[in-house]
């Protein structure tokens, strides 16, 4: 039964959610409308993204995480090649990834995993299997938000221009890196081109602007593989992770509650 | 037909290839310079995200048993290269190759493992087999 006190309190609760519900929404602002008949008919005039895919050189060798890679890395300004100057110098073995922490973009577009599209009116989502990570991509024209809160993937916006998905994303969290050691700023911007070259062959161009932390864009590109026999997996890092950088940089495998470990206490 | 299981010709072959690079973590806890390849009894297969682990029981010189840990791919990535998660079972005698820890713990980088049959598997694999 419900004490008095507990009923002001839930109350309240219900009060300051129902307070909180309605920020987020005005925040958010572009309302969708229903799909038509029409709006799911008009998906099969778009190129066919849908299915599995995985960047071709994965498991041949080569750097598979740097499948395709960058031809050049990015060109720094001198303030950020400072900054990147003085994280090499703490000489980190390794980063937050190994601690299961997702890299955020860009990153988290070249990593050695497949990659699923789903095509919805309106909207094109990607779940990239590394860390199992969603990419939001609104299609229905809505504007950038003005302020979105800074996120790991950032918030996207995507336009069809012919046969070539166009992708703007831009306000990320300032604990992600535009490459290894290197920092972005709070006006870093990506755009992707996502097209098909072939029926099971995509490239994605890939073009990083940063105007406090770059001298000129830095565009690469990627190639990906389809592969229908394939589904994406599950992927919890957190379900068996024993390799961890600690915060000086030093990285390490622990053997914590394995048979290893029980067996020295045997 | 049970899928053809990622196999090596030469455990030379295999172990002179470049590893697979990670998403998940660098090499640093490893000693890349090194391998090593001991002989035990798969005592667990850890068929888990973000790697595998596979757990083998060494009788060293002494008499004394240690158990080695292997850290392997992930089951996504092996899974899709001709491994499932009874390629390695407990009680089989195997002979791994692997990359040693840097801070001397028993264990390493799984390169390679010789199953009881002569099967050779690798974190390799790719759509060629190699």
């Amino acid at each position: 039964m419900m004490t008095r006190k507990r009923l002001v309190g839930a109350l309240l609760v219900a009060a300051i959610t129902a307070v909180a519900s309605w920020t987020a929404v005005d925040a958010q602002g572009f309302k969708t409308k229903p799909p038509t008949p029409a709006d799911w008919s008009a998906l099969a005039k778009l190129p066919d993204f849908s299915g599995v895919w995985e960047a071709v050189t994965v498991g041949r060798g080569g750097g598979a995480g740097r499948a395709g890679g960058p031809p050049r890395g990015p060109q720094l300004t001198p303030a950020y090649a400072e900054k990147k100057r003085a994280l090499e110098g703490r000489r980190a073995e390794d980063n937050e990834t190994a601690n299961c922490l997702p890299p955020g973009m860009p990153g988290i577009m070249g990593q050695p995993y497949p990659y699923e599209f789903m095509l919805t009116p309106g909207k094109v989502t990607i779940v990239g299997e590394a860390y199992m990570q969603v990419r939001h991509i609104y299609t229905d024209g809505r504007p950038m938000p003005t302020d979105p809160d800074p996120t790991f993937n950032g918030t996207s916006i995507g336009r069809w221009e012919g046969e070539t998905l166009v992708v703007e994303t831009g306000v990320f969290s300032d604990t992600t890196n535009m490459d290894r050691n290197t920092p972005h700023s709070d006006k870093m911007k990506i755009v992707e081109r996502f097209r098909l070259t072939e029926p099971d062959r995509m490239t994605i161009e890939t073009t990083v602007t940063d105007p406090e932390a770059l001298t000129a864009p830095w565009t690469t590109t990627r190639t990906l593989a389809r592969h229908r026999d394939w589904t994406t997996r599950e992927y919890i890092c957190e379900e068996n992770n024993r390799n961890y950088v600690d915060a000086q940089g030093k990285a390490g495998i622990s053997l914590k509650d394995s048979p290893a470990e029980k067996k020295e206490q045997e | 037909m049970r899928k053809v299981l990622v196999m090596a010709a030469v455990i030379a072959a295999a172990s002179s290839m470049a590893p697979i690079a990670s998403a998940h973590h660098s090499f640093a806890a490893f000693d890349m310079t090194a391998e090593k390849t001991i002989t035990g009894v798969v005592k667990k297969v850890d068929w888990t995200n973000p790697h595998i682990w596979i757990w083998v029981d060494v009788t060293e010189s002494s008499g004394a048993t240690e158990t080695y840990g292997f850290e392997g791919m992930t089951p996504n990535f092996l899974s899709r290269r001709g491994w499932t998660r009874s390629s390695m079972q407990p009680g089989m005698k195997v002979s791994v190759t692997f990359r040693p820890m840097k801070d001397g713990k028993p264990g390493g980088m799984f390169v390679s493992g010789t199953l009881p049959d002569g099967k050779v598997l690798t974190m390799r694999g790719g759509e060629t087999g190699q």
